[in-house]
């Protein structure tokens, strides 16, 4: 009696279908998702006539970089409506605020980069003592710090606003340091937290016998180990205060401290819109959050996902 | 060079119940003192608190002559090795190694040399590039010796080091400590639940259970002499036979009886018909002789065990385990009666579990 097995061997059609069928999902969502960008730098450098043409082109038949010139050159004249000798009606102009770009860019720049660095300086020492001493209330503290995340933005509104009026920050980059802090380091505690409670206690004890004072095991052994999570949770701060708006709009109200997003918002509440210079303004609102992806791309994942596992 | 004294220290977790109690316990200079114990009977406590990385709730712990109760872990000059070996894994082996020295301020030249020296000794000087994660378990425990050595601490400090290691390697490594404690002139302080590594080791030996002290004493004392049931259990492999039964008098000598077994006991032991727990380790049966004490069985199993031979005997409804020699043909279900030698028997009380044994500290 044969007793070889019975080999199946699979059919290789179905394979092929699966492949194909994943591949074309795979381009519908790609397209899905980078049209919009392709659509903003395309349309950022071509002229208001070429972005409302029908059928649209996606690639510009004349480019043009009046617009970035305009907001990089505003001393040189460029950003007056007259400047381009455009008609103002038909929105093929620069807009008055071209000038406010590159300083709201500076001022949003300054917003995130003291979030950043103040979110690691209190969140790294705050979830190392949670995560790693026992102390009373521990728990309790952790469970405070993420409860205030559970409040809607919009309900800090206007007690945030009072506490900023009441502390003469009104109209100042304060105003939104302060506040992103209070929305982005309970994240930032809650993520690092995860990230300590990993890494085993005898890390901690042998630095401890090492000769180590407890900050000085955190700088010398946690830190360089919790560079995914340092890298992931900065991010998230730098994102969280270059895109926030509300905050902004209600707290600043000069070109001195007005942020990105509302200058950018502005263009659009002007008489008629310049579509092309606001695609322009897009770019470069798009740009430094795209970048530093890109740069700390590698840690991102491992970082947001060791703060994802522990519950 | 390092005195270790516990007074009166106890260690409570929160509101648990105490991990240790009320120990007393004197640390000889330079001695090799083991710890020993099953999992959760307060050893490693023991040795955090020596380390510092435990708070003492109540009593005194001293070195020489300080009281080191508040003096944090960073500040004693104490040096320790995990059992998980607890490497610094961004750190290269010789990283990992000069980190103590470095954190102490040690001038870069004598760091090297000592980091050298101490690599050399381990045989591990082509490895001082590597990232732990690189090395194998036996390399990352030879790192983690290296690290805590050339601290040249007065006490050195080790929890259960051995036993994330395969069986070989840890009786080489055994070896290697010994000669380590030879050379360094520290206290050391060694955890293990491994009574083996204990006997090997140890200059004296702790037995804990409970959070508090069963023993202490020499590896010889621990074995030949334990003072309670559980210290006689958990010593010896394989584990002591405890046999339950009374003692009394016969024609005034006094006798271990268990149903119709009855075995006489050297002068010494006394009480009338008083519960009592016999105590027979496997090897030590002979040869009946004529008026000494003898041990009557049915065998149940023979199990080779390449140099001799284990029975199971059924003593009065007991499994009894001995030791014999590999040439004694014996046969599954034959009568069988062994010689025992008076003064290798143990006799426990069978409530308290102490020993009988007179001039036994309880």
């Amino acid at each position: 009696m044969n007793t070889a097995p019975l080999i199946v061997r699979p059919l290789l059609w179905p394979r092929i279908l699966r492949f194909c069928l994943l591949a074309a999902a795979s381009v519908l969502l790609l397209a899905y998702l980078l049209a919009p960008v392709f659509w903003l730098v395309s349309s950022s450098v071509q002229t208001e006539r070429e972005i409302v043409s029908i059928p649209p082109h996606w690639i510009p038949d004349q480019p043009t970089l009046q617009n970035f010139k305009a907001i990089f050159l505003t001393g040189l004249g460029y950003a007056s409506p007259s400047a381009n000798g455009a008609d103002p009606t038909s929105g093929g102009f620069i807009p008055s605020v071209a000038g406010n770009l590159l300083p709201s860019m500076a001022n949003s720049f300054i917003v995130a980069l003291c979030v950043v660095v103040l979110n690691l300086l209190v969140g790294v020492p705050a979830a190392y003592a949670i995560a790693k001493l026992r102390f009373r209330g521990r728990n309790l503290a952790l469970y405070v710090i993420l409860a205030t995340r559970v409040i809607p933005d919009i309900a800090l509104v206007v007690p945030f606003f009072l506490v900023v009026r009441k502390l003469g920050m009104l109209d100042s980059l304060a105003s939104l340091i302060v506040t992103y802090l209070a929305i982005t380091v309970p994240f930032s505690v809650f993520v690092l937290v995860s990230f300590f409670e990993q890494m085993p206690d005898d890390l901690d004890r042998a630095a401890r016998v090492d000769g180590c004072s407890r900050p000085q095991v955190l700088l010398h052994v946690f830190l360089p180990l919790a560079r995914p999570a340092l890298v992931a949770v900065g991010l998230f701060a730098f994102l969280a205060s270059w895109n926030e708006f509300l905050l902004a709009l209600m707290f600043t109200q000069t070109a001195a401290s007005q942020t990105l997003p509302i200058i950018v918002a502005g263009i659009t509440s002007d008489f008629t819109v310049s579509f092309s210079f606001l695609n322009a303004a897009g770019v470069l609102a798009v740009l430094p959050p795209v970048l530093l992806a890109v740069i700390f791309e590698r840690y991102i994942v491992s970082g947001l996902t060791a703060g994802a596992v522990k519950g | 060079m390092a005195r270790i004294r516990f007074e009166a220290v106890s260690k409570q977790y929160g509101h648990g119940p105490a991990a240790v109690r009320d120990l007393n316990l004197d640390i000889r200079d330079q001695e090799f003192l083991v710890l020993l114990g099953p999992s959760g009977c307060g050893k490693s406590t023991t040795l955090n608190m020596i380390a510092g990385l435990g708070d003492i709730t109540h009593g005194a712990l001293w070195f020489d002559d300080q009281i080191m109760n508040n003096v944090p872990a960073h500040r004693r000059d104490v040096a320790m090795v995990f059992q998980s070996y607890a490497l610094y894994p961004h750190k290269s082996v010789f990283e990992n190694i000069a980190f103590g020295l470095r954190m102490r301020r040690v001038p870069e030249a004598e760091l090297r040399r000592r980091v050298h020296d101490a690599a050399e000794r381990l045989e591990i000087t082509h490895l001082l590039e590597r990232r732990p994660s690189q090395l194998s378990g036996g390399q990352r425990q030879r790192v983690a010796l290296g690290r805590a050595m050339v601290r040249e601490p007065s006490v050195f400090l080790m929890d259960e080091p051995l036993s994330n290691l395969d069986a070989s390697l840890r009786i080489s490594m055994r070896a290697q400590i010994r000669h380590l404690h030879a050379q360094m002139r520290s206290t050391f302080v060694y955890v293990t639940h491994d009574q083996a590594e204990a006997l090997t080791l140890a200059d004296r030996i702790v037995v804990m259970r409970d959070g508090t002290i069963q023993q202490i004493g020499t590896p010889d004392d621990i074995y030949e002499r334990p003072a309670n049931v559980f210290v006689a259990g958990f010593l010896g492999s394989p584990a002591i036979n405890l046999l339950e039964g009374e003692l009394s008098t016969q024609a005034g000598v006094p006798c271990f009886r268990r149903g119709d077994l009855v075995v006489s006991l050297p002068a010494g032991f006394q009480g009338e018909n008083r519960a009592v727990v016999l105590g027979l380790r496997a090897e030590d049966v002979g040869p009946p002789e004529p008026d000494g004490p003898i041990l009557r069985g049915v065998v149940d199993t023979a199990m080779p065990a390449g140099s001799d031979q284990f029975l199971g005997v059924q003593v009065e409804g007991y499994m009894a385990f001995v030791r014999v020699a590999k040439d004694s043909r014996v046969r599954e279900g034959e009568a069988i009666a062994f010689g025992l030698n008076p003064s290798r028997l143990h006799l426990f009380d069978k409530a308290s579990g102490r020993s009988l044994r007179t001039g036994m500290a309880p």
